[in-house]
């Protein structure tokens, strides 16, 4: 599939290449016609491969933002205009991409990457051409970049807020832990980081078991067997800790529903977990089993109303191939990075890398979540809130907890 | 939740000490709490199950009501009164009379309390329970959290029982909430009825008490608790050797499904199939146009698409494939690596086909009632439905496959072109009609795997994509183009996973298997079974 996707990737780049090139041809007035009324942004989202229904709807929530954007008068007297790709769920696919898309389409900024091993891939181009990259999914963190934009959370503002409701009496009393993620970066600092949080905390080393499968695992019938066996063993309440992503989430919670074992007995924390994952699940077997988030689309507030109507009116009006009434995190986060970077091109008074930079600091924006996200001069991170969801009988999650105000984001974790 | 265990146990106490067997419920107050936030419903659902025993049939039946509403998240929290919703209407949550629904949202269970308000539904319904089996289902509800439960609870519900049967059952859960009685006599038999159900969480209970000062005190206590352990541990070591076995031929099933049709596509005609996992992904789609086709005609039949659906998937699939081989794969026969990026391009064809008719998302199957869930057999070895029904779907399709292959015109005259297609044409087999037969055999082989898989993993546009190694692998391994090759290898790939799996992690099983295969190939490089005759 790589190969064939990587060639119609050189024939589309050909042809941007040769509708980059006439311009250059055409008389000087249509040139900067062209250029003084629309600013590109582009989208880094996989529309095939096994990150598709995920990634790809992040595409037109960007395009929705840039849409509001417009309505309002555009950015510095200019249109903006997203550019959507397609990498494929191809890691090595994102860089050339993002090459591409700087170098050739000269976008201000770039939106995009799931995975973190994508975000690893583009992160040199990024840093080579002085670009910027908005990244919307909570991550692992040990990661700061001036070109890079973190608009979730690392793990001090998302998981440990999670874990630590879990440990707590409000929570499951949780003393012993099952990890199983998928074999890549996120999962396997995470787990790192945690065990040098549960570390801090006293809890000895017998008390959690790690376990990786390979990517688009299927067959969890002997982990979940693992599972069974690990939480009825002495040492309190074991909660599971799941990183495995794409297609193994749905696998993973029908095999563990399917052998019987229900949120009472094991809850799962799910930091993949979102509402598109329970599509095709029978959740009444799995109400009660956890994720976190900085957005959930229980979210209270009117933000959230405006965000949740504006996105069906645009799936209806643009005919998105995805459903109008589910809103994911990562929808919410992309949505806040283009607005977040209309501002400070605003407040800038330019497009340029290092001007739009400079002006991040002090920014805030009204979040769906319900609350006002906000960037200092320390670093590209932002300050979001926290929400732990409990999935519910229609396939969504329900807010169990969410956090008083927005932590500040510690981009180094100091458990690793 | 140990805390409002405590206080339901000491508010227990409190009502045994002053001697009133029927207490009421504070129905009002309760109600006022399950509404109050996580802690008051805590300490509600605390003094519903303390209360379990002592309450009248009436309100056994309101608390039961109330807690149902709480876990079917029925019940409105509003800001003076709060209500439940019914088909009948709303009713007021502490009087049960009709009441204008309250405007607030139902509280969302915290996974402290939810099994706190499902023990305290189970006690209810324990008393207030319609019939027999709504009885008998809240006992085995209540069964596994039995020794933190009031013993008074079953006493009382059993000499309630109108069902001798059931009776029964309910003295014997009793029985085992006897564990930390006062009496030594009392607790030997309730660790022998926790031994007889053998699980890892029965040998925790019973390995705690070797803590216990009676077990250092009273030998018979002792002994009870050594044989219980003794007689756990071996039936644990059973379920062990089940589970794995059972996983082992589960996932080999699974196996052989994805790798059948390949086996005769590429085995016996020797043509290189790329779109084989996409027949699969076809397969799958098109039970879930039975599915919806039967929503909309004949929703009394839902139930049974899976069965409804094994010819149409069958036949539709077929003709896909035969209509594959008539318009590209002919044209081929001679350019086998022609015909590898051909059916390549045809897989992705369908895969952007698919996406864009239907989209990316998983499909939404119905789950039928008998393949959820799974049984408990002994000890921690699980039998899950679905898994049986492919174990089961997979040996039907071999004795079918088998049956076709040596027992019609058919299968005969397949076998006659592979041995020798020169030879065969010669005596009149019509090989290009056969190569079309067993083309659209082998797809729809394939679209009945997707079938098999449906109630398993998830349905989407890009599953096709993970079955193609794995079926190649086995046919490969079992030597290309026997069925029997292709049970062996399915059945040894399957096993040699799981047993790789627990030990070395699921990515070094993958791995390992690959290797083993490799190295198995370099030996003999025909596979298991080396195919007799001439090939071309």
């Amino acid at each position: 599939m790589s190969i064939f996707t990587r060639r119609t990737f050189l024939q589309t780049s050909g042809a941007v290449a040769a509708g980059a090139a006439l311009p250059l041809g055409a008389p000087a007035f249509i040139r900067s016609a062209n250029a003084a009324d629309t600013v590109k942004l582009g989208c880094l989202f996989s529309s095939s491969g096994t990150m598709a229904n995920l990634e790809g709807r992040l595409n037109y929530v960007a395009k929705m933002a840039a849409a509001e954007i417009n309505a309002a008068g555009g950015v510095n007297g200019k249109t903006v205009e997203v550019v959507a790709s397609d990498p494929a769920s191809d890691w090595p696919l994102y860089a050339q991409v993002g090459r591409q898309m700087l170098t050739e389409t000269k976008v201000a900024a770039l939106f995009g990457c799931w995975t973190s091993v994508s975000r690893k891939t583009v992160l040199p181009v990024v840093e080579q051409n002085d670009g910027l990259l908005f990244y919307p999914l909570h991550f692992e963190g040990d990661e700061n970049s001036k070109n890079v934009v973190y608009v979730n959370s690392p793990p001090a503002s998302s998981v440990l807020p999670a874990v630590d409701y879990l440990m707590s009496p409000d929570g499951v009393e949780a003393k012993r832990f099952f990890m199983i993620g998928s074999d890549y970066v996120w999962p396997r600092t995470i787990n790192k980081q945690l065990k040098g949080y549960w570390k801090s905390k006293g809890i000895e080393e017998s008390a959690w078991k790690e376990e990786y499968v390979p990517f688009s695992f299927s067959n969890f019938q002997t982990l979940v067997n693992q599972v069974r066996a690990f939480a009825d063993a002495p040492g309190g309440k074991c909660v599971v800790v799941l990183t495995v992503v794409g297609s193994s989430i749905p696998d993973f919670l029908r095999e563990f529903a399917n052998q019987g074992i229900t949120a009472t007995d094991v809850p799962i924390l799910g930091l993949d977990m979102v509402e598109a994952d329970l599509e095709g699940l029978d959740t009444k077997k799995l109400v009660g089993h956890l994720n976190c988030w900085a957005y959930l689309q229980q979210a209270k507030g009117e933000a959230n109303v405006k965000f949740l109507s504006g996105w069906k009116d645009f799936v209806a009006k643009e005919k998105v191939p995805f459903s109008a009434d589910v809103a994911i995190d990562p929808m919410v986060s992309t949505y806040d990075a283009v607005h977040l970077w209309a501002m400070a091109a605003k407040k800038a008074g330019s497009f340029d890398v290092p001007e739009v930079r400079k002006a991040f600091a002090g920014l805030s924006f009204d979040c769906p979540s319900g609350y006002k996200i906000a960037m200092t001069a320390e670093n590209n991170y932002v300050s979001r809130g926290v929400f732990i969801g409990s999935v519910n009988e229609a396939q969504g999650f329900d807010v169990l907890w969410q956090s008083k105000d927005t932590p500040k984001p510690v981009p180094m974790s100091p458990f690793g | 939740m140990r805390m409002g265990r405590r206080l339901g146990l000491l508010l227990l106490a409190f009502a045994a000490a002053w001697g009133s067997p029927a207490l009421a419920y504070d129905r009002a107050q309760i109600a006022a709490q399950a509404c109050f936030g996580a802690a008051g419903l805590s300490e509600a659902a605390a003094t519903l199950t303390a209360g379990a025993a002592s309450a009248t049939s009436e309100d056994a039946a309101w608390a039961a009501t109330l807690t149902g509403a709480l876990l079917d998240k029925t019940i409105r929290c509003g800001a003076g009164a709060s209500t439940i919703e019914s088909p009948s209407g709303s009713v007021d949550a502490a009087t049960l009379a009709k009441a204008a629904p309250a405007d607030g949202p139902a509280p969302v269970l915290s996974l402290k309390n939810r099994p706190l308000v499902e023990t305290a539904r189970a006690a209810a319904t324990l008393f207030a329970g319609a019939t027999a089996g709504e009885r008998a289902a809240a006992l085995r509800a209540l069964e596994r959290r039995a020794a933190s439960l009031p013993p008074d609870l079953f006493e009382t519900a059993a000499a309630r029982e109108p069902d001798a049967g059931l009776k029964e059952q309910i003295l014997g859960v009793g029985q085992s909430a006897l564990l930390n009685s006062p009496d030594v006599a009392k607790r030997i038999a309730a660790i022998e009825r926790i031994a007889a159900q053998p699980s890892r969480r029965a040998e925790t209970q019973i390995a705690a008490l070797k803590r216990d000062p009676a077990y250092g005190k009273e030998a018979a206590f002792a002994a009870a608790v050594d044989a219980g352990l003794t007689s756990i541990d071996r039936w644990l070591r059973v379920s062990s050797v089940a589970n794995t076995l059972y996983n082992g031929l589960s996932f080999a099933s699974i196996l052989f499904m994805a790798a059948v049709g390949l086996a005769i596509i590429f085995g016996l005609m020797g043509v290189i199939n790329l779109a084989q996992g996409e027949f699969i992904m076809l397969g799958a789609y098109v039970t879930y146009a039975v599915q919806e086709a039967l929503r909309a005609v004949a929703p009394g039949l839902l139930e049974w698409y899976l069965i409804l659906a094994i010819p149409v998937v069958f036949l539709v699939v077929a003709a896909v494939g035969v209509a594959l081989e008539a318009t590209l794969v002919r044209r081929l026969y001679t350019r086998p690596l022609m015909t590898l990026l051909a059916t390549w391009a045809v897989s992705l064809l369908i895969v952007n086909l698919v996406r864009v008719g239907v989209g990316t998302q998983n499909l939404q199957f119905v789950t039928p009632s008998w393949l959820a869930g799974g049984k408990l057999l002994v000890g921690d070895f699980i039998v899950t439905w679905n898994r049986l029904f492919a174990i089961v779907f997979a040996g039907v399709t071999l004795v079918a496959t088998w049956a076709v292959l040596k027992r019609t015109r058919l299968g005969l005259n397949i076998r006659a072109v592979t041995q020798n297609r020169a030879m065969a044409g010669c005596i009149g087999v019509p090989t290009r009609r056969v190569d079309m037969m067993a083309f659209g055999l082998g797809s729809g082989l394939a679209g009945l795997a997707g079938l098999a898989l449906c109630p398993i993993y998830n349905v989407n546009p890009q599953m096709g994509s993970n079955f193609v190694i794995d079926s190649f692998m086995v046919v490969v391994l079992g030597g290309v183009g026997t069925l029997a090759g292709t049970v062996v290898a399915a059945l040894g790939v399957g096993q040699i996973n799981v047993l790789i799996e627990p030990l070395y992690g699921a990515v070094a099983a993958k791995v390992i298997v690959l290797l083993m295969i490799v190295g198995f190939l370099q030996w003999r490089p025909e596979g298991l079974y080396a195919v007799k005759g001439r090939r071309k």
